[in-house]
């Protein structure tokens, strides 16, 4: 059962969780974004309903929603320039190209500029503090590159739609784009999907995910099955320093783990792990050495996309708690102690949250404007309200063992 | 807005530009706008009415105040169109001639004989051929279903049944309904060389046995027929020459088998005579600009314009009042609908009178949209300035009523530019933009996307007070009002400055082909939410007392299936509206908070 939370075509849109049982073409991510999940016809699905008597409401945490991107089919995945005054986000918008590239957007003029090469698919960008270097995933240097995307657009030109999907490209690597010159140099080169990834506060070194581990050694008939249904499987955490030097794995479990951001202190990674199946996702955090790796939910759920406030009080994560197609933004206290709080309560897909560095304001992903695919908003953010919230917030309850 | 058939049934290059954000507006420009288009004295607006020509007059005054010129060419800044206001029979006469002994019988009062609003004034005499329910599908349908397939009706009389086969199974009723307007099956009688259609209302069907009041139909095209509808008592001595019963005849056909045939009408012939008055009356489109500040030589498109409708339902006499019984006859002050449109387009206007611009600014004020977008028809098919120099055109229609800082942008499929633009002005306004591409929306900016210019349109969404009494100035949201405003003047100015016009995209139409719509029989009291898009039909409110509000529909909830139809959009709601029958309980299944929920809903009447 593959579900696209964003990407979601007209098609799909219109089928029930149901619908995606017997599909058998496994977990699949969209940079450290999208997540695309295979259910089992044993159908182990996060349970759906209304939590009792809900005391919040989505007013409370966000006001003045506003909607940052409308050109072009899809947009999402924004950063924010240290200084606040920027985002950098990726969009289907390049004309002859029917993949994200990547662009800044001056939240003063509203201008939005491409900084990525416009050839290729790319994602997951992020902005070097104290540099005019932005990072991001691309797949420019493949020389099949414009072959896929002519492909694609005679695929979609023929009317036809299908589940939007990820396909982990494995030739998809990570580059550092300079504003100042114009230049573009590669920090990764390894075969297998390098992506997701991100800057330390001090912008001396990324955490990035990374499915190399596929590549270079003799694969189990199981593993070999996994790489052709399910490349994440082996997406593991890595580091490395903001040349490119040093590369270095932190993770060794099964499963997908992706999406690494530094905390603001720099002391920690946050990211999300996904079990074996790719069924069940959490909130992670551990040392930059890969060391002290804690669970911090045990949510039952689909979560993911997480990310610390600048306050460094708690994570802004998404989740699929209240039902399949449904991901609402959470919060959670930086320890787990608490059970995470519900933050948006709209239809379709909210994730990929995302605080200005003041704290003042959130930049996410959401579907809620109707149609399909998801585009960047942009709200006020209430950080009394979220602090309170989750001082009131019960223990954490163990999820029940599927 | 005009209230359509679907209303009706519910009852690039980058702008390198550097702009400032907008400065902190001084009091509401657009709030003394409404009020005062929105009071008394104006009494709703009425196309033709003394208020519309008050309401012309303030438009008029404030075009002059702020600096505006009347367009090229022109003397004043009023363009007067003629249009119909209504329609009443004029004394039409049947006669059945022949058929035994019974002799000739004249019948000549409303209760038997009335010519259809688009028929043609004539007299015809001939033999009379029964037609079944007169519907022919369309061959592309692939249906199969031709009410003529077996009759030879050239240079005769038709005889047809309103309406469409009763019994049928809920899918042949869909497709049936499609072509069962009258004016399309005046079409169809005439394309196979009838020379007169008379309408008989069977006894299974809603208003059986009556003639068809004469609708208010601003679609002069003549139907090029002579056509009108007759009592059940008029058509019993053609039946009865033929064997038959009305009733007989029309349950032969009821069940939608589409080899059920006519019949033609041995031994007798009617002397049909149709007299359909139209009475005629003026109003007047306002429309003034700004003249460009540079030399416009170097454009190839050297104007933009801003459009919104200045009139409204008057008491709301036409037809398309949603008011309860109790408020029949108010004053519809329409604040919202479109004293607020008509407002944000004077308020733009001045603030863009005093900036520079690259282009001419067009301010064009409608009269007649609500009953059928006639003034915009009518400036696009005569245009005082030649389209082909107009870039784009932005239209605001119900822009008073912001909720949760939604604004509707429609339209937005005319132009490839428009996605970039928005975005960029966006990033200022700080709207949550719900947009739509489908420039075939009921109101003006139809008429210019059937002109082929660019265009968009503006809308804060609807309301329970839409098109009744109650919607009145001290209900719309000036500051969200305000807001709406500096959002398109910094769209219009970046228009403005930018070297090459935006190209047209043509948008298919998503729905519907073919001859036109029965037209709803049922009411069921529900208000569309026209801005969201949900999968569903999402409510935005209920009439009260109408069936909606009996069956516990409120507003939010969104409608998800009807009578065992699945529902992804308003037209799929409207086709299954069309299949409902009166009094007949359905089940109806929607969503609340995202509980799926079921109740029964039963149809009442739709006169």
């Amino acid at each position: 059962m593959v579900f696209v939370p964003w990407g979601v075509s007209k098609v799909s849109s219109q089928l029930s969780p149901e619908d995606y049982h017997g599909d058998n073409s496994g977990m699949r991510s969209l940079g450290r974004c999208v997540i695309i999940v295979l259910v089992a016809a044993s159908g182990l699905v996060p349970a759906a309903g209304q939590p009792p008597a809900d005391p919040n409401q989505e007013r409370d945490f966000l006001s003045r929603v506003r909607r940052l991107t409308i050109e072009g089919k899809r947009a999402g995945e924004g950063y924010w320039s240290p200084d606040g005054t920027r985002l950098v986000f990726q969009s289907e918008r390049e004309p002859g190209n029917p993949f994200y590239q990547i662009y800044t957007l001056d939240l003063e003029t509203g201008d939005a500029k491409r900084i990525s090469p416009g050839v290729g698919k790319t994602t997951c960008a992020f902005f070097r503090p104290n540099s005019d270097e932005i990072l991001f995933s691309s797949t420019h240097a493949d020389p099949k590159s414009k072959q896929y995307q002519d492909d694609e657009l005679t695929f979609r030109a023929s009317g036809k739609e299908r589940r939007y999907s990820w396909d982990y490209d494995p030739e998809m690597d990570i580059w550092a784009f300079s504003e100042k010159t114009g230049a573009l140099k590669a920090l990764t080169t390894a075969k297998g999907y390098d992506a997701e990834a991100s800057y330390s506060p001090d912008g001396q070194w990324v955490a990035f995910s990374s499915m190399r581990d596929a590549y270079g050694r003799a694969l189990s008939p199981v593993e070999q099955k996994m790489l052709e249904e399910n490349p994440s499987y082996f997406g593991e955490i890595y580091i490395m320093r903001a040349d490119g030097s040093g590369q270095k794995r932190l993770t060794t479990e099964p499963g997908y783990d992706g999406g690494p951001f530094f905390t603001p202190d720099g002391s920690r990674i946050v990211w999300r792990r996904f079990d074996e199946r790719g069924l069940i996702a959490d909130v992670w955090t551990m040392k930059p050495d890969g060391a002290d790796a804690r669970k911090i939910t045990d949510f039952g759920s689909m979560s993911w996309a997480p990310y610390a406030h600048p306050s460094g009080e708690y994570f802004i994560f998404a989740s699929n708690k209240l039902g399949f197609e449904n991901f609402e933004l959470f919060i959670v206290d930086t320890q787990g102690v608490k059970e995470p709080v519900r933050v948006t309560y709209s239809d379709g897909f909210d994730g990929l949250p995302v605080p200005s560095p003041d704290g003042t304001e959130l930049a996410w992903t959401s579907s809620r404007a109707g149609g399909s695919a998801g585009q960047l908003f942009l709200a006020r953010w209430n950080h009394e309200k979220a602090r309170e919230a989750l001082k009131n917030a019960p223990p954490r309850r163990p999820a029940k063992p599927s | 807005m005009k209230r359509t058939l679907v209303a009706a049934l519910v009852a690039v290059a980058t702008v390198q530009t550097v702009y400032p954000q907008a400065p902190a507006p001084a009091a509401s420009k657009a709030r003394a706008h409404v009020e005062a288009l929105a009071s008394e004295r104006y009494e709703g607006r009425l196309a033709g009415s003394a208020g519309e020509r008050l309401a012309a007059d303030y438009i008029v005054g404030e075009l002059q105040r702020i600096g505006a010129r009347p367009l090229p060419g022109q003397r004043d800044f009023r363009l007067p169109f003629e249009f119909t206001a209504g329609t009443r029979d004029g004394g039409s006469t049947i006669e059945v001639i022949g058929s035994g002994a019974s002799g000739p019988r004249r019948f000549a009062a409303r209760p038997d004989v009335q010519a259809l609003s688009f028929s043609d004034n004539g007299n015809v005499t001939g033999p009379v051929v029964f037609a079944g329910y007169g519907i022919v599908v369309p061959e592309s349908q692939e249906f199969g279903y031709d009410s003529y397939a077996t009759l030879d009706v050239k240079d005769k009389v038709v005889l047809v049944l309103r309406y469409f086969p009763e019994d049928a199974d809920p899918k042949t009723r869909g497709v049936l309904a499609r072509y069962a307007d009258l004016r399309y099956k005046a079409m169809a009688a005439r394309q196979r060389g009838a020379r007169a259609m008379l309408v008989v209302t069977g006894p299974s069907s809603p208003n059986a046995g009556e003639t068809i009041p004469m609708s208010f139909d601003t679609a002069l095209a003549g139907s090029g027929i002579v056509a009108a509808s007759i009592s059940a008592r008029v058509s019993e001595p053609l039946f009865a020459a033929a064997g038959q019963t009305l009733a007989l005849a029309q349950k032969a056909l009821d069940s939608g088998n589409p080899h059920a045939a006519g019949f033609a009408i041995p031994d007798a012939s009617v002397a049909v005579g149709t007299v359909v008055v139209r009475e005629k009356q003026s109003a007047a489109n306002i429309a003034g600009y700004l003249p460009a500040t540079t030399a416009v030589s170097a454009l190839n498109k050297p104007w933009v314009a801003l459009g919104a409708h200045y009139d409204h339902l008057g008491r709301g006499t036409h037809g398309n009042s949603l008011a309860d019984k109790a408020d029949a006859g108010k004053v519809h002050f329409g604040a919202d609908d479109n004293a607020s449109g008509t407002a944000a387009v004077l308020a733009a206007g001045e603030a863009l009178a005093a900036q520079p611009r690259r282009r001419h600014v067009m301010l064009e004020f409608w009269s007649g949209e609500e009953l059928g977008l006639i003034g915009s028809s009518h400036f696009v098919n005569a245009p005082a300035v030649p389209l082909d120099q107009l870039a784009a055109y932005i239209n605001f229609d119900m822009v008073g009523r912001m909720q949760d800082n939604k604004l509707t942008v429609q339209a937005t499929g005319t132009s490839p530019v428009w996605g970039r633009l928005l975005e960029q002005a966006n990033i200022a306004a700080g709207f949550e933009l719900l947009v739509q591409q489908d420039p075939y929306q009921p109101t003006d900016v139809a008429s210019f996307n059937q002109a082929g210019i660019p265009s968009l349109n503006f809308f804060t969404g609807t309301h329970t007070d839409y098109h009744r009494p109650s919607d009145t100035a001290d209900k719309i949201e000036y500051e969200d009002l305000d807001r709406i405003v500096a959002f398109a003047v910094a769209i219009v100015r970046r228009l403005g400055d930018t070297e090459e016009a935006p190209p047209f995209t043509k948008v298919d139409q998503q729905t519907q082909s073919g001859g036109g719509r029965a037209g709803v029989r049922v009411f069921t009291g529900t208000i569309p939410d026209y801005s969201t898009e949900v999968k569903g039909l999402l409510l935005s409110g209920v009439i009260g007392g109408g069936p909606a509000e009996q069956a516990g529909l409120q507003k939010g909830d969104v409608i998800v299936e009807i009578a065992g139809q699945t529902i992804a959009n308003i037209y799929d709601y409207t086709y299954a509206l069309e299949v409902l029958k009166i009094g007949e309980p359905v089940k109806v299944v929607y969503l609340r908070s995202g509980e799926r929920k079921e109740t029964t809903l039963t149809p009442g009447a739709r006169k």
